[in-house]
C-alpha cells in the first residue's frame, strides 16, 4: 500500500475530501448567499474594475481612508446600526478635489440607504437618475469616510460598494460566490459518486455470486436481467426516472446504482464460476460446509481486491451521470452541484455576459475528480492483477 | 450454427418485449391520474371521455397493455401534449438531424481514433503514443457538455465564428446550396465537439488492442515468411483487429445516443435528444414514451447487429456457442 | 550450406526495479546445415537451441545482442538489412514453428496463408496458386479440402502438417523446424518425422530439427548437435554419441535412457 502514498491522485483526493468537509468555513457567507453583483469577475482578472467591498466604521475606528484607483462602483449602500441616535452627528464622505464633504446621513438607528434611493440622491443634491455612486466616486484618488463631531458615539456604520469584481472565482447570475459554490459542489459529486457505486457494487456482487455459484435457473434469470438492463440506454432512462419519480439526491443515487451493477455482476460471476470448481472449495463442500458459509468466508474475501479496483473505476461514471442529469436540469435545484452550476451558466445568460469564470471551475472540477479516481483505480487494478491470475490458494 | 442466431434473435426479441413492459409501466402507470399520462389533462371532459374510450383506458390493464403494444409496434405514438401534433410527425422531422449528427461524428471519431491508435502502437514510446495514452483518460473525464459549452463560448460568443444555436438559421436561406452551407455551418461545432470527445477513447482502445496483436506469435511468423511490413500490418494485424473493432463500433452506438441528448441541448439542435428532454421535463408522456422506445429499439438492434457482424468477421465465433453461456 | 560461426546471443531484459538483467542464451556456438541432410539440435528447455534457430532468419527481438556470423552460401545473414532478409525468408530458408505457437493468423484460412506467400514471393495469381496449394498439402500428408479451413478448425497434427506445407510453398533450400512434434501423440510424431526425412532425402532440403526429445532427434538425424546452457557440448553421428558420449552430461542422459530401455518392468 506504500505505493498509494506516492500517487498524486491519492493526495489530490485527500485535499478534495478535506475541502468538502471543511472548505466552506473558509468563506464568510453560506454558499447560496448573494455576496456581490451578478457576474462579477474574479479579483485577479481586469484590475481596472472596482471590487465589491464592505467597509465599516466603529467607535474604535471612527474614520476610514480609501485609495480608490478604479472607476465608480455600480452600487452604493449604507447601513447605520446604533443603540443611541445622535442626530447631530453625521456620516461624512470626502471626495478628492473637494473641500466640502458629503453629508450622507445623521447617525440614526436603523438607517439603511441605497444609492438608488431618490430621496438620498436629492439630499446630496444629485439628479434623480442613475446611481449615486458615480457622484460619490467621481475620480481616482483619496476618499475618506468619517463620523462628524467630537466625542464618543455608539454602534457601527457600514458602507457597501458593489463593483465588478469579487473573490477568487467571481460570482454567478445571482451574485453567489463561485468559489464557495465550487467548494460546496465537491460534496455532492463525492457523495453521489461513491454511494451510487458502492450500492451498485453490493448489488452486483450479490447477484454475481448467486449467478456464478448457484448456477442453473438463478444464473439464467440473472443474466437475462443483465442483458435487459444493458439494452436500455442509460441517460434516457435516468432522465425519465428523474423527471417522473423526483429529482432528489437519494433518488438519484438509487437510480444510478440500479443501472450500473451489471458490469460488476458479470465480473464476479466469472470469478465465482472459476472458484466454484476449485479443489479447496470442493473439499469444503465435501466436509459439509453450507453454501452461505462458503460464500461469506471464502468466495467473498477472494473477490474483495477486484471489487475495490472495479468500484474505484466505476466512480467516475457515476459522477459524470450525476453531472449530466444536473446539467439537463433534472436535479434538485436546492442542491449545489457542479453539473447544476453548468446548467445555470447555460440557462441564465453566462454566455451573453461572457462570464467564462462560471463555466470553467465546475467543468475542471468534474474532470479532476474523474481523473483522480481513474488513476487510483488503475493503481488498484495493477496491484490486483497478479493475485487475480493466481486464483485461490494452491 | 443457425441455432446460435435463432437464440440471439430470440434473446433480442425477449429484451424488446421487456422494454415494452418497462415503457408501459413507466409512462402509463406513473403516480397520479393514469388518464393524465395519455390524454392531456387540459382537454375538456367530453374530449377526455372520447379519447379514453379510443385508447381503451376503461378496459382492464392487460388489455390496455396489448393495445399499447399494438400501437407502439405500428409506430402510432399518440399526440404530444406540448405541441398537439402526432408524436410520430414530430419525430419524423427530428430523426434525420440526430442521425446526421451522430452518424457523422461517430464515423469521423472512429476513423481518426483508429488511425491514431494504430500509428501509436506502431511507434511505441513516441510522443504520439504518450498523447494517445492520455487522450483516452482525458476525453472520458471531461464531461461532454463542459467541452461543448467552452467551445460554444469561445467560438460562437467571444469569437462569433459559428452560430450560437439551432440547426438552421431563422429564417433558413433559400436555395439548395445555401441551405446546405447553412446547415453545415450550424452543425460544424456540434460535430467537431463530438469528434474531439470521441476520438481519444477509440485511439486508446485501438492502440492497446494493436499492441497486444503485434506481440502475438502469428505476427512474428508473418515476418518469418518474408512478408513486407505493409502486408503484415494490413492483412494480418488490422484484419485481426477488425472483429472487435466493429463490435465496439456498434456497441458504442447506444452510448452515442445519450450524447445526442446533451449535444442537442447545448447547441439547441432540432433533434430527438432535445425532444426527449423537453418531453420528460414537460411531462409530455406520449412523446417521452415514444422517444424512449425508439432509443431502446436502437440499442437492441445495435447489440444484435454487433453480434451478427462479429460472427461474420471472426470465424472463431461461428461455431455453435451454446456451451459457452 | 548454412554455416553458423561463433554465434553468441545475449537477451537484454528490463527487470522491474529498473535494472538491466542480461541472460546469455547462446555462447559461441558453431554448426552447419547441409542440403539433403537432416541435422538435429537437441537439449533441455532453456539450453538455447530455439534461439539459435530463430537467429537464422533474423527473428530475435530488437535489442538482442548478437555476435558471430551466420553464412548462407557465403553471405552473412546477420549483417543484412530487413528488405534483403525478406527476400531470403521463405524462399531460401523457411521455418516450421513450434506446434504450441499460434503460428497462423486466426482470421485467415490456412490456404490463404499459402496463397499469400506464393503471391508475394513468386508472383503467382490466385488461380495459379490453387493447384500448387493442393500439391503442397498432399506433400505434407494433408487432405486438400482443409485449405479452406480456419486454423482453429484443425487438430494439432493437422496444423503442424499445414505449417510444413506452408513452409515448403516457395521450395526453400533449407527448413528450420522448431519442436515440430511437441504436444502431439506418438503416431502423429512419427508421421511428421517420416515426412521430414523424406523431404531431406528425396527433395534435397537441408533440415535443422530442434527438439528436446533426444531419442526422437537421434532417430531422425544424420548428424546430432547437443546444447546445454547455451553452449554446444556434443556433436556427431547419433549412434556414435549414444555408444560413446564424450560429455558427462550426455553420458548421464544416455545412461538414463538406456536404463529405461533395459528395465522391463
Amino acid at each position: 500500500m506504500r505505493g498509494l502514498l506516492k500517487r498524486w491522485s491519492f493526495w489530490c483526493l485527500m485535499i478534495l475530501v478535506l475541502a468538502a468537509l471543511f472548505g466552506n468555513r473558509l468563506f464568510d457567507a453560506p454558499p447560496g448567499a448573494e455576496v456581490a453583483a451578478a457576474f462579477s469577475k474574479p479579483l485577479w482578472l481586469d484590475r481596472t474594475l472596482p471590487p465589491t467591498l464592505e467597509l465599516a466604521l466603529t467607535p474604535e475606528k471612527p474614520s476610514l481612508e480609501l485609495d480608490w484607483t478604479y472607476g465608480s462602483p455600480s452600487r452604493f449602500s449604507l447601513r447605520v446600526e446604533t443603540a443611541h441616535s445622535a442626530p447631530d452627528r453625521f456620516v461624512e464622505w470626502r471626495i478628492p478635489d473637494r473641500e466640502e464633504p458629503f453629508r450622507l446621513t445623521p447617525l440614526r438607528t436603523g438607517t439603511e440607504l441605497d444609492g438608488r434611493d431618490i430621496s438620498f440622491k436629492r439630499s446630496l443634491g444629485l439628479p434623480p437618475f442613475g446611481d449615486a455612486s458615480s457622484a460619490l466616486f467621481p475620480a481616482r484618488g483619496a476618499y475618506s469616510l468619517s463620523v462628524s463631531g467630537e466625542g464618543d458615539w455608539q454602534g457601527s456604520v457600514t458602507i457597501r460598494l458593489e463593483g465588478g469584481r469579487w473573490g477568487l472565482l467571481g460570482t454567478d447570475q445571482r451574485g453567489r460566490d463561485i468559489a464557495a459554490l465550487f467548494t460546496a459542489g465537491i460534496r455532492v459529486s463525492l457523495l453521489v459518486g461513491i454511494f451510487a457505486t458502492l450500492l451498485a457494487t453490493i448489488l452486483g456482487t450479490s447477484l454475481g455470486l448467486a449467478a456464478g455459484y448457484a448456477g442453473g435457473w438463478a444464473d439464467s434469470i440473472i443474466m437475462r436481467v443483465v442483458d435487459l438492463l444493458l439494452s436500455i440506454p442509460l441517460l434516457p432512462i435516468l432522465m425519465a426516472l428523474a423527471a417522473l419519480w423526483g429529482k432528489g439526491l437519494w433518488q438519484l443515487i438509487l437510480i444510478l446504482s440500479v443501472f450500473s451493477w451489471m458490469g460488476t455482476a458479470r465480473t464476479i460471476r466469472a470469478l465465482a464460476l472459476t472458484l466454484r470448481d476449485a479443489p479447496y472449495i470442493e473439499g469444503l463442500r465435501g466436509l459439509g460446509a453450507r453454501t452461505g458459509y462458503i460464500l461469506r468466508r471464502h468466495l467473498l474475501p477472494e473477490t474483495l481486491p477486484v471489487l475495490l479496483a472495479t468500484m474505484t473505476l466505476g466512480v467516475p461514471g457515476a459522477i459524470l451521470s450525476e453531472a449530466g442529469l444536473s446539467f439537463l436540469g433534472l436535479s434538485d435545484p436546492r442542491v449545489i452541484s457542479w453539473g447544476r452550476m453548468l446548467h445555470e451558466a447555460q440557462s441564465f445568460g453566462a454566455f451573453t455576459a461572457g462570464a467564462w469564470w462560471m463555466l470553467l471551475p465546475p467543468g475542471f472540477g468534474i474532470a479532476l475528480l474523474c481523473l483522480v479516481f481513474l488513476d487510483l483505480g488503475k493503481y488498484l487494478e495493477e496491484r490486483v492483477d497478479p493475485r487475480l491470475r493466481g486464483g485461490g490458494p494452491s | 450454427m443457425s441455432g446460435y442466431w435463432a437464440r440471439r434473435t430470440g434473446s433480442a426479441l425477449l429484451v424488446l418485449g421487456l422494454v415494452l413492459v418497462l415503457n408501459f409501466v413507466l409512462f402509463r402507470m406513473m403516480p397520479g391520474d393514469p388518464v393524465a399520462s395519455i390524454i392531456d389533462p387540459n382537454f375538456s371532459p367530453d374530449a377526455k371521455a372520447q379519447l379514453s374510450a379510443l385508447y381503451g383506458l376503461d378496459k382492464p390493464l392487460p388489455v390496455q397493455f396489448l393495445l399499447y403494444v399494438k400501437s407502439t409496434l405500428s409506430f402510432d405514438f399518440g399526440i404530444s401534449f406540448l405541441t398537439g401534433r402526432p408524436v410520430m410527425e414530430e419525430l419524423r422531422s427530428r430523426v434525420p438531424n440526430t442521425v446526421a449528427l451522430l452518424g457523422t461524428s461517430l464515423l469521423l471519431s472512429s476513423f481518426l481514433g483508429t488511425w491514431l491508435g494504430m500509428k501509436a502502437a506502431l511507434k511505441r514510446g513516441s510522443l504520439l503514443e504518450k498523447c494517445v495514452l492520455w487522450s483516452g483518460a482525458l476525453s472520458f473525464s471531461f464531461p461532454s457538455f463542459f467541452v461543448q459549452l467552452v467551445l460554444l463560448m469561445a467560438f460562437a460568443a467571444t469569437l462569433p465564428l459559428f452560430p450560437l444555436r439551432g440547426t438552421l438559421s431563422v429564417p433558413p436561406p433559400p436555395g439548395g446550396f445555401a441551405l446546405v452551407r447553412d446547415y453545415l455551418w450550424h452543425m460544424a461545432l456540434p460535430i467537431f465537439s463530438l469528434v474531439l470527445l470521441g476520438f481519444g477513447g477509440w485511439a486508446l482502445y485501438v492502440r492497446n488492442l494493436m499492441v497486444k496483436i503485434l506481440g502475438e506469435d502469428f505476427i512474428l511468423l508473418a515476418r518469418a515468411r518474408g512478408l513486407p511490413r505493409k502486408n503484415i500490418i494490413r492483412g494480418h494485424a488490422f484484419r485481426t483487429l477488425l472483429p472487435p473493432l466493429l463490435t465496439i463500433f456498434l456497441l458504442s452506438l447506444p452510448g452515442v445516443v445519450s450524447g445526442a441528448v446533451i449535444t442537442e441541448t447545448v447547441f439547441s439542435l432540432h433533434g430527438v435528444g432535445r425532444f426527449l428532454l423537453e418531453a420528460v421535463t414537460g411531462h409530455d408522456y406520449p412523446a417521452a414514451g415514444a422517444s424512449f422506445f425508439l432509443l431502446a429499439l436502437l440499442t437492441v438492434a445495435c447489440n444484435l447487429l454487433s453480434d451478427v457482424l462479429y460472427g461474420i468477421t471472426d470465424p472463431r465465433v461461428r461455431l455453435d456457442r451454446g456451451a459457452q453461456r | 550450406m548454412i554455416e553458423i560461426r561463433n554465434l553468441s546471443v545475449t537477451y537484454s531484459r528490463m527487470t522491474g526495479e529498473g535494472g538491466n538483467a542480461s541472460a546469455d542464451a547462446v555462447r559461441d556456438v558453431s554448426l552447419a546445415i547441409e542440403k539433403g541432410r537432416l541435422f538435429a539440435l537437441a537439449g533441455e528447455s532453456g539450453s538455447g537451441k530455439s534461439t539459435v534457430l530463430m537467429a537464422i532468419p533474423g527473428l530475435l527481438p530488437r535489442g538482442t545482442k548478437i555476435s558471430g556470423q551466420i553464412l548462407l552460401d557465403g553471405k552473412d545473414l546477420l549483417s543484412m538489412k530487413e528488405d534483403e532478409l525478406n527476400r531470403i525468408r521463405w524462399r531460401r530458408v523457411a521455418l516450421v514453428p513450434q506446434g504450441a505457437m499460434n503460428s497462423f493468423t486466426p482470421v485467415i484460412t490456412v490456404g490463404r496463408h499459402v496463397e499469400e506467400v506464393l503471391s508475394v514471393h513468386l508472383g503467382l495469381s490466385k488461380r495459379d496458386s490453387a493447384g500448387r496449394i493442393l500439391s503442397l498439402f498432399a506433400l505434407a500428408g494433408l487432405d486438400g479440402a482443409l485449405a479452406s479451413r480456419y486454423p482453429h478448425e484443425l487438430s494439432g497434427g493437422q496444423k503442424q502438417r499445414a505449417a510444413i506445407a506452408l513452409a515448403l510453398a516457395c521450395e526453400p533450400g533449407y527448413l528450420l523446424c522448431d519442436e515440430p512434434t511437441t504436444a502431439l501423440d506418438v503416431i502423429t510424431q512419427q508421421g511428421i518425422i517420416t515426412t521430414l526425412k523424406r523431404l531431406s532425402d528425396e527433395k534435397g532440403v537441408g533440415i535443422l530439427l530442434v527438439s528436446h526429445d533426444l531419442p526422437l532427434a537421434a532417430s531422425a538425424a544424420s548428424k546430432l548437435y547437443i546444447m546445454k546452457d547455451g553452449a554446444l557440448v556434443e556433436e556427431g553421428d547419433p549412434r556414435t554419441i549414444a555408444a560413446h558420449p564424450r560429455n558427462p552430461h550426455t553420458k548421464a542422459l544416455v545412461n538414463a535412457l538406456l536404463e529405461l530401455e533395459e528395465d522391463p518392468s
